[in-house]
């Protein structure tokens, strides 16, 4: 590369490196350092050096087991109907074409509701004593009384309910990626599968999932990591409860810094949970984005 | 090439000045910035200009003092900053922002190091995790002062030994009851054949539960109960510990040394009567571990409740077209064994040590207690002072105020342990030790060993 246009590359790349540097790794870094000390919100100069205990405390807590597992539960509740809804919905919006124009605009209203008032509406939605979800299945004879679900103080089924929010959000997202997606794959490929006798269900495993595999892993990859630290609407649906059968990382990872005021502790926790979130996506990334690359 | 050469020039340019500005010291861009925190660049206060000297402020007698409060704190002491703004000169700008916030935004300004506020109100739970950064009040607690506030309020205004925060209002549960279903004869006679004794508003454990059960029923004859005797709130700890000490435990979950005396009997036996009002009787509506405050008062104001034990305030709150307005009855809290107890509810007013006024801060929290009387005129309606109280407990719409003293007087009302812990204590042992207990699946001597197990673990 020519000199002169070497450093104009580099001068364009500095404002993002100096963003990255400023908004992420230092921040980052901060993280780590204040996760090896003892320190109270309310005391930072009273730090004291514990090194890796505050790590140790966390691997070995029952509790974080629990978090991490409930944390996994959600995502996969929510990633896996936002997948398959969003993929039913982007294959009948692809079927029907142009025709789909209106479908998709209406399709996409949920995505610009803030979660915080998702789970809001949601609340009121699922709420026993009160709420319209209850009614109406009441009405339909499907339940006898309106107590006979309790969406929200159940812990067996309360993940479930948490849920419904960021799948309501977010699937038409997932759609829409996907939609982009299938309307990359050269008509010909599918042209040529049909000539050859291919049925609809062999054309879609054998062609649209295999060329759609980037799109899917970008979905997965943005979806997972979005839904592993859903915070809003779980804190205002339940704030973690019954029994802290709702409480996911993030919403500990609150409690723990601002509540609690644990400043050492809740960066330990952090930062495991960022280690952890990466660790997904590269495998997400090599095992779905570029499988060619784990077979070598 | 020339082109390209002075286009690469010209961006160059652009980044550097770009990144000059975004460096540039904050001082400078302060001065054109807007700001949405509050305005505190006002004149400084009086009593610190003269001492910072000409060159900081005119010689300004006047300030502005920013109080940092939750709705209710703001309506219950704005008729205080009025006649403060009116007798001084200063202007108290309130910060209203909602309950949980009042911790959040005091504690991310205290770790910040600065604090635009000069009073915080907060919540008593909170006392001990900021006393730390409280500015000591002792001068303000005379004697005069400590006997006019109610017991547990004085107790809990001071943390290791130090005054740190002036009461402002209290506030506890009381009973709640529909007036027509107790003073109907047809019932009261049906209950003096089924229980054997007259129909009253409840004043123990027994009575409680009797008329509970009693009041539970369908009463449009569609197989399902639509009228239940009271309500079990899951959803919060404080009724149950509540219940605690009606029990006679010497205090809730702690002692007063710091032992921890979660599994004593007196926690074992209001934990069954708690949980029995649900898994043995059925008095209350269903998935209780969904009540919380607003569910419960909910329910009372559509009539569903016959009884509720909640919140002295929620007297003068209960909406016009409130099936209940007009049929209220207020008594004090129900006795246990060990007599009438309550968790009192007060909040306080701290001045932060990272205050910028704080003479006019602590100047503002003696006015505020001399006049506090002056809340009670406020929709929420409660003050701290007992003579405050008392100058009120015979006026027409403030009838909750006699059952309100008596159960603030009560000997076993007692304020939280004042431990630093304390909320991760409720949120991480209490709230989820209540909702275990009413699964009605574990003994309640189980769930409280575990409490104690995880509490111990806390400390």
């Amino acid at each position: 590369m020519e000199r002169s246009s070497r450093t104009f590359v580099i001068l364009l790349t500095i404002p993002a490196a100096l963003f990255f540097l400023v908004f992420f790794t230092y921040p980052v870094l901060l993280l780590v350092y204040n996760s090896l000390f003892d320190v109270s919100l309310l005391a930072l100069q009273n730090r004291k050096f514990v090194g890796l205990e505050n790590y140790a405390d966390i691997l070995t807590s029952a509790q974080t087991i629990k978090l991490f597992s409930q944390t996994l539960q959600f995502t996969a509740i929510t990633l896996g109907s936002e997948f398959i809804l969003g993929f039913i919905a982007a294959l009948t919006f692809n079927a029907i074409g142009r025709k789909s124009e209106v479908l998709r605009t209406m399709f996409l209203f949920p995505l610009m509701v803030a979660p915080i008032v998702a789970g809001l509406l949601w609340r009121f939605m699922l709420i026993d004593n009160f709420g319209i979800l209850n009614h109406i299945l009441t009405g339909l004879g499907l339940i006898q009384r309106t107590a006979d679900i309790a969406w929200l103080s159940n812990p067996k089924i309360v993940l479930l309910s948490v849920a419904l929010p960021d799948i309501w959000l977010t699937t038409c997202f997932v759609t829409l990626i996907l939609y982009t997606g299938l309307q990359n794959i050269p008509g010909e490929i599918m042209e040529a599968a049909r000539i050859d006798g291919a049925n609809a269900l062999q054309t879609f495993w054998s062609i649209t999932v295999p060329l759609l595999r980037p799109v899917i892993a970008a979905v997965i990859i943005l979806r997972g990591i979005d839904a592993a630290r859903t915070f809003d609407s779980i804190w205002i649906m339940t704030g973690g409860g019954p029994m802290g059968r709702s409480e996911v990382l993030s919403l500990r990872i609150y409690l723990t810094m601002i509540r609690f005021g644990r400043f050492g502790d809740a960066s330990a926790l952090a930062t495991v949970f960022l280690v952890v979130l990466l660790i997904l996506c590269l495998i997400a990334f090599y095992t779905i984005w570029k499988p060619d690359i784990s077979k070598r | 090439m020339l082109i390209k050469q002075k286009i690469q020039v010209l961006l160059s340019v652009f980044l550097i000045a770009a990144l000059l500005v975004a460096c540039a010291p904050r001082a400078a861009t302060e001065s054109a910035a807007p700001t949405t925190a509050p305005d505190t660049s006002g004149a400084p206060p009086a009593t610190e200009s003269a001492v910072e000297g000409p060159t900081e402020a005119p010689a300004a007698e006047t300030a502005t003092l920013n109080i940092l409060v939750e709705g209710g704190g703001h309506s219950l002491q704005q008729a205080i900053a009025d006649k403060f703004e009116a007798e001084t000169g200063n202007t108290v700008n309130f910060i209203e922002v909602p309950y949980q916030d009042v911790h959040d935004k005091l504690l991310a300004e205290i770790a910040a190091g600065g604090s635009s506020y000069d009073v915080a109100t907060i919540d008593v739970i909170w006392i001990p995790e900021f006393a730390a950064a409280a500015e000591p009040l002792d001068d303000l607690f005379t004697d005069e002062v400590k006997n006019d506030l109610f017991p547990a309020l004085v107790n809990d205004a001071q943390f290791e030994g130090r005054f740190v925060g002036m009461p402002t209002w209290a506030n506890a549960e009381i009973l709640f009851y529909q007036k027509s279903l107790f003073e109907d004869p047809d019932e009261q006679a049906a209950f003096k054949e089924e229980y054997g004794y007259d129909l009253k508003v409840p004043t123990n454990w027994q009575e409680f539960t009797d008329a509970a059960v009693f009041f539970t029923r369908d009463t449009d004859g569609d197989g399902n109960i639509d009228l239940y005797g009271t309500d079990v709130k899951g959803g919060v700890e404080t009724e149950w510990l509540a219940t605690v000490l009606q029990a006679g435990s010497p205090g809730v979950a702690l002692d007063a040394d710091g032992n921890v005396i979660i599994d004593n009997q007196a926690h074992v036996d209001a934990l069954k009567f708690y949980t029995d009002l649900h898994c043995t009787y059925n008095v209350s509506p269903p998935n209780v571990n969904e009540l919380d405050w607003n569910a419960s008062q909910q329910l009372f104001f559509e009539g569903k409740l016959a009884m509720m034990r909640f919140w002295a305030h929620n007297y003068r709150f209960i909406p016009d077209d409130s099936v209940v307005k007009g049929n209220t009855g207020v008594a004090p809290m129900i006795a246990g064994p060990g007599g009438v107890g309550a968790i009192p509810g007060p909040w306080y007013n701290i001045i932060p040590s990272t205050a910028q006024n704080k003479e006019l801060a602590k100047q503002f929290i003696q006015f505020a207690y001399e006049n506090n009387a002056l809340g009670l005129d406020a929709p929420l309606g409660l003050a701290a002072r007992i003579s405050a109280y008392d100058s009120y407990a015979n006026k027409e719409g403030f009838e909750h105020f006699n059952p309100l003293i008596d159960t603030l007087n009560a000997p076993q009302t007692i304020g939280r342990p004042l431990v630093t812990t304390w909320n991760e204590i409720t949120n991480d042992v209490l709230i989820p030790l209540v909702q275990q207990a009413l699964t009605c699946q574990v003994p309640a001597e189980e769930v409280l060993a575990d409490a104690k197990a995880q509490i111990e673990a806390l400390k």
